[in-house]
């Protein structure tokens, strides 16, 4: 247990903590990608991205390897986007993660992690453009 | 075209199967063996190889954009996921309008799996055109 519970306190130690931001810029080939992999042909997104595009111009949420020892494998608890301006191809966005909470809950199947990351998304002109809250679960 | 509370959003059934996972892996850059490789799921402990959650998301925001075409933007979409889904089954999204205040509404979605359970559930807030 005692391995567990540093684990917890290592990465509570990162709350507040931002990750490397990365850079990438909108392209159409990759939207269309996407939104044939959802299944999506509205044709409004060969120009604009569609509402969950900002998770593969840049991942939501950063490497934290020492999670790794909780537990066998990742969950993805929800996303929670916040749109401020419009995603248009061609924009190159900026995106960096922190992590905002860590926290070990109980469930039916036993102990969970949860790792909270908030990511912001800025555009080519210094404007945030979307805002991504993540909730990622280490079972 | 008004909009009420209680309107319901036009159904969305997908059927995902092993391909779409892998076409939405390579798409979103998300290489975790658990929606492609089926030894790797059952070894850590699931069923078999199960939908990423951000492509239930992604169906349920291409509900929510079919339904409000050019009439307004979508401000903010918020999912949980509560249940894993696995390719082969078909997956029904829907949705229906919870509040509406002045030009804000607000929106309840979520997705079914054949049994109709609500593995994923969330809300959105559309901006209507005034």
């Amino acid at each position: 247990m005692t391995t567990t519970t540093s684990v917890i306190d290592r990465l509570r130690a990162r709350i507040g903590q931002a990750g490397p931001s990365t850079e990438a810029m909108v392209e159409a080939g990759h939207l269309k990608r996407f939104v044939e992999a959802i299944g999506d042909p509205n044709p409004r997104w060969t120009k604009e991205a569609p509402p969950t595009f900002l998770v593969a111009l840049s991942p939501a949420a950063y490497h934290l390897e020492e999670a790794e020892e909780y537990g066998k494998g990742w969950l993805n608890g929800g996303n929670r986007f916040e749109y401020l301006e419009p995603v248009k191809v061609g924009d190159r966005i900026t995106a960096t993660s922190r992590v905002a909470d860590v926290y070990e809950k109980t469930g039916s199947s036993g102990n969970l992690l949860f790792i909270i990351f908030e990511t912001g998304y800025v555009n080519q002109d210094g404007r945030t453009v979307a805002k991504l809250r993540g909730t990622a679960i280490r079972r | 075209m008004t909009v009420g509370v209680g309107d319901a959003l036009p159904e969305l059934v997908k059927h995902p199967t092993t391909q779409q996972l892998v076409r939405y892996a390579g798409a979103q850059g998300d290489f975790y063996e658990i929606h492609y490789d089926q030894a790797y799921a059952i070894s850590v402990g699931l069923p078999g190889v199960i939908l990423h959650g951000l492509l239930k998301a992604g169906f349920l925001g291409q509900l929510v954009t079919d339904w409000l075409g050019d009439r307004g933007t979508l401000k903010r979409f918020e999912v949980s996921y509560r249940g894993i889904d696995q390719p082969g089954r078909p997956y029904a999204c829907r949705g229906r309008v919870t509040k509406v205040d002045g030009d804000q509404v607000e929106l309840e979605v979520w997705g079914e799996d054949s049994a109709g359970n609500r593995t994923t559930v969330g809300t959105a807030t559309v901006e209507m055109k005034g």
